[in-house]
């Protein structure tokens, strides 16, 4: 007679990371293929997006201010040795607005973002999840993700876009101020650096394309892992801590893959 | 009516085994029960936010499981629904969360909706809390948020999860006499689960009691009342000694 031992129906720990891996994937994408739908259709709350986009993107403003000007001005500091050996101060408006426009501005604003409206909406939604607020929208017949989850997507990719360019300028004028401070590189110079004809708008293009699939990126993974949330309290806190971190990742790695297919 | 006929459900181990219920139209049943008996659960599977593994879950002459998303969504137009933890949108006013309901699913001008509303915060001993925050109000007082949000739209069917908890006596047997007479008034058929069975039994048509997943009583309160079987008698009774 063949005994059951109880051990059969443990997963191996390797298959089980993989199972969850799978089933974060696939609820990413499934999520996805319903918020392009409503969004493409245009059933979603106009209303909500609205007052994310007061929320996450007017109020995401001065943290956005602080970082990139101080972007800006640790750049030009980092180049200083350089361009006082070489005297190459007329190449100093290139360099910075290369470096930022085309990586720095949209991944730095990406993270800032990520921490304060991604980590922030996970936890709206993780907490709606836990407390039966996004079933009583199902039971009143209203659609969670037409109410919720695409209005707040849309934010994410607005804010992020809008912040970026917001950032690129904030983060040029930065490094112009730092570059007249620290190496005596007159402003006037600084931008004729900018605008001879070595950067062009393919450039401010390739950040801007950059920080649309971040914000893809953030608010997918946010929305998902808020949605996704179970066991109460704690289970926000592991739902935070699996957008930031997942959030952050995707976006190097995307950013990675992107600087190879836009060069 | 509402028909649930051989409705089965495991998680990590079965939480409802063969429940079968039968709630005929207009009538106000209690379901009762120890905690963790599957009585929440069963509220889910009429509204069709859970879906059972086995069984047929019929509301209204629609069989609920075989609902698309649009026809579901229909459906739940048709119902109120109290939740245990009230539920209430926290980045809503009072107002708002009452509203909501008329608000998105009917077509009706902002002087008649505030017009209810106001006729509802009456009702639940709430008048002129319109512009306050869920985040500011009581526990006792959320409560009666919720149930004036239940009711705004006049659903044909409603479903209460403890809808007196954390009330005081006196509120509480206000609140169940109100659900009550909106019942009466609107000819709803309603469900109520509560713990407070000494005001929940003065209120209730017919009463069913849960245990362990399965629905072990089914009648009339005073056959609750009189039941001969012990694990019911000791329940509705609140006995310290006795089989549970």
């Amino acid at each position: 007679m063949q005994v059951e031992t109880g051990t059969r129906s443990q997963p191996h720990p390797l298959s089980a990371s993989v199972a969850r891996f799978l089933s974060v994937v696939g609820g990413l994408g499934v999520l996805l293929s319903e918020i392009l739908r409503r969004a493409v259709r245009r059933d979603f709350d106009r209303a909500e997006l609205l007052r994310n986009l007061y929320r996450m993107g007017l109020k995401s403003l001065p943290i956005v201010t602080v970082t990139a000007l101080f972007t800006g001005g640790i750049m030009v500091i980092q180049a200083a040795p350089i361009v006082q050996r070489y005297g190459a101060q007329g190449l100093l408006g290139w360099g910075a607005g290369f470096g930022t426009l085309r990586e720095i501005a949209p991944l730095l604003t990406a993270l800032m973002i990520n921490g304060r409206v991604g980590a922030n909406n996970t936890a709206e939604l993780g907490t709606m999840t836990v407390t039966e607020q996004v079933d009583a929208l199902r039971a009143l017949a209203i659609d969670p993700v037409a109410f919720l989850v695409t209005p707040r997507f849309l934010s994410i990719v607005i804010t992020l876009f809008l912040s970026t360019i917001f950032s690129d300028a904030l983060a040029l004028l930065g490094a112009a101020y730092a570059g007249a401070g620290f190496l005596g590189v007159d402003p006037g110079v600084f931008y004729r650096g900018l605008t001879t004809g070595l950067l062009g708008f393919g450039d401010v293009a390739h950040g801007l394309a950059k920080s649309i699939v971040f914000g893809c990126v953030i608010g997918l993974s946010s929305c998902h892992f808020g949605l996704a949330t179970s066991g109460g309290a704690p289970g926000v806190g592991r739902s935070v801590n699996a957008t930031v971190v997942a959030s952050a990742a995707g976006v190097f790695v995307l950013d990675y893959l992107l600087s190879f297919a836009l060069s | 009516m509402i028909r649930l006929e051989g409705i089965a459900k495991s998680f990590d181990r079965a939480v409802l085994t063969d429940v079968n219920l039968f709630v005929p139209d207009q009538c106000l049943f209690g379901l009762i029960g120890p905690g963790a008996s599957g009585k929440s659960l069963l509220l889910r599977m009429i509204t069709g936010l859970m879906r059972p593994d086995r069984g047929r879950v019929t509301v209204a002459g629609r069989d609920v499981l075989t609902l698309g998303d649009l026809e579901l969504s229909e459906f739940r137009k048709g119902i109120g629904m109290l939740f245990q933890n009230n539920a209430l949108f926290d980045f809503m006013t009072v107002g708002e969360n009452i509203a909501f309901p008329l608000r998105r699913l009917f077509q009706l001008d902002e002087a008649e909706i505030a017009a209810r509303v106001a006729e509802r915060l009456g009702r639940v001993d709430l008048p002129g809390f319109e512009g306050r925050l869920p985040a500011g109000l009581s526990g006792g007082q959320k409560k009666r948020v919720g149930v004036a949000r239940a009711t705004i739209a006049r659903a044909p069917i409603v479903l209460y999860d403890e809808p007196a908890a954390g009330l005081d006596p006196v509120t509480s047997q206000k609140i169940f006499d109100l659900l009550r007479a909106e019942q009466r008034a609107a000819g709803a058929t309603v469900i109520m689960v509560s713990s407070d069975l000494d005001r929940l039994l003065t209120v209730t048509d017919r009463v069913g009691m849960m245990l362990d997943g399965r629905l072990i009583f089914e009648g009339t309160t005073e056959e609750a009342r009189n039941a001969s079987d012990p694990r019911v008698h000791q329940f509705v009774h609140g006995a310290v000694d006795g089989p549970l």
